[in-house]
């Protein structure tokens, strides 16, 4: 969609670049701006070792499917104690 | 308190007449002496003549090389998603709107292009509606030797839409000076960049200092301030500038444009963005810790991962954006 197909009226406005004179407002992250988010994902049932990858990424147009651009990643090996109650 | 502001006040008003006298001559002139001055542009090749730079090479290698590897080198045809943009823009937009005057790639004019033309080909402005309308018609060429497979035409049409592009002509003359009425506006055959003097040049014998070369305002001029609404149909892509000024700046931030873009990031004329190794690193601060922990909710015991994600922006602007 190469122009905007929302116009800044009422409740509507589109994502992307050629959305952006329709803007209503703008939920990009800003200069020197932080942006964090906190998970808690439980372990499986039995399982005492897991592994976390974290990926970033850049999806210029919105979705995996369309030019998607891997721009940071983490990975760690996360284990609990396998004593205690 | 008091004396300090009346010394203030008089290096105020001592200043101006001192930097009157020892000011240079502006390094534009009159509208008549641009390079689009003389005639518009009738078709593409005409354009492509109108702001050639090719010959710009044979002493620029290095600052060529990089421009190459661009998507400035490029504008219009980019990876081929931006030609093909051009004509969702026709079908999606310009021949569903009743008032645009517009219903297929034949009724189109410089003015219905502008809306991505004013970035991806500024000097479009100095064609007549022929070269619009040649443009639409060499991407809908392109696009049915795609389908059809046919590589000749294919290669023929790719070729003359790479032709049209932000080359050093654009920054280096036509956009070189943005506020024409107090700096004149850019002269044919003059170069415009940090310095004044003659040029080694048949076609550009004339260097002049260009007062935004190395300004942020220079690359604003595209990597927009945005929402721009100047249009009959306003669109927007680029909010960049009005970022950098309104988040980056004011909160501290120093670096030109040109500084990241260019220096900082080794680039030179290949200024690029996400992409690029150099501006990916530079861009983004991106941290995660993760820690295992027992959660004991009444009787029952699970294990979670706790997973703590920030990122920062070390841009200069907005991210995303252009």
């Amino acid at each position: 969609m190469p122009v905007p197909q929302q116009f800044a009226r009422g409740d509507r406005m589109g994502r992307g670049p050629y959305e952006k004179s329709g803007l209503i407002e703008e939920s990009g992250l800003h200069p020197g701006k932080t942006k964090k988010e906190h998970f808690q994902i439980f372990f499986p049932e039995e399982v005492k070792d897991l592994d976390v990858h974290v990926q970033l990424w850049y999806l210029p147009y919105g979705t995996m499917q369309s030019d998607p651009f891997l721009w940071r990643e983490y990975k760690k090996s996360v284990s609990i104690s396998k004593e205690g109650k | 308190m008091k004396l300090t502001f009346m010394l203030v006040l008089a290096a105020l008003v001592l200043t101006p007449a001192a930097g009157f006298a020892a000011e240079a001559a502006p390094p534009g002139g009159p509208a008549k002496g641009q390079i689009a001055a003389k005639k518009k542009a009738k078709t593409i090749a005409e354009l492509v003549a109108m702001y050639d730079s090719s010959s710009c090479v044979e002493c620029h290698e290095e600052a060529h090389q990089q421009w190459e590897n661009s998507v400035h080198s490029r504008s219009i045809y980019g990876t081929g998603r931006t030609a093909a943009t051009f004509r969702t823009a026709l079908v999606n937009g310009l021949a569903e709107w009743p008032f645009s005057g517009v219903k297929g790639p034949g009724d189109v004019k410089v003015e219905h292009l502008m809306g991505c033309a004013k970035c991806h080909l500024p000097q479009l402005a100095d064609a007549t509606d022929a070269v619009a309308k040649e443009i639409m018609a060499s991407i809908y060429s392109w696009q049915t030797a795609i389908r059809k497979q046919d590589s000749a035409t294919f290669e023929k049409e790719q070729a003359k839409l790479k032709g049209l592009n932000i080359n050093c002509l654009v920054c280096h003359n036509r956009q070189a000076i943005v506020h024409k009425w107090t700096d004149g506006y850019p002269q044919a055959g003059v170069v415009y960049g940090s310095m004044d003097g003659e040029h080694p040049s048949d076609k550009f014998p004339k260097m002049a200092r260009s007062p935004i070369m190395g300004e942020s305002i220079l690359c604003g001029q595209c990597h927009g301030l945005g929402p721009n609404l100047e249009l009959d149909n306003p669109t927007q892509c680029a909010t960049a500038y009005g970022s950098y000024l309104w988040y980056y700046r004011a909160e501290g931030g120093k670096e030109t444009c040109q500084e990241c873009h260019m220096r900082k990031s080794g680039l030179g004329h290949d200024m690029q963005s996400y992409r690029s190794e150099a501006m990916n690193k530079m861009a983004l601060d991106f941290e995660a810790k993760a820690d295992g922990l027992y959660w004991r909710d009444g009787s029952q015991v699970r294990p979670y991962v706790s997973l703590a994600v920030a990122m920062t922006n070390r841009a200069g602007h907005v991210i995303p954006d252009g």
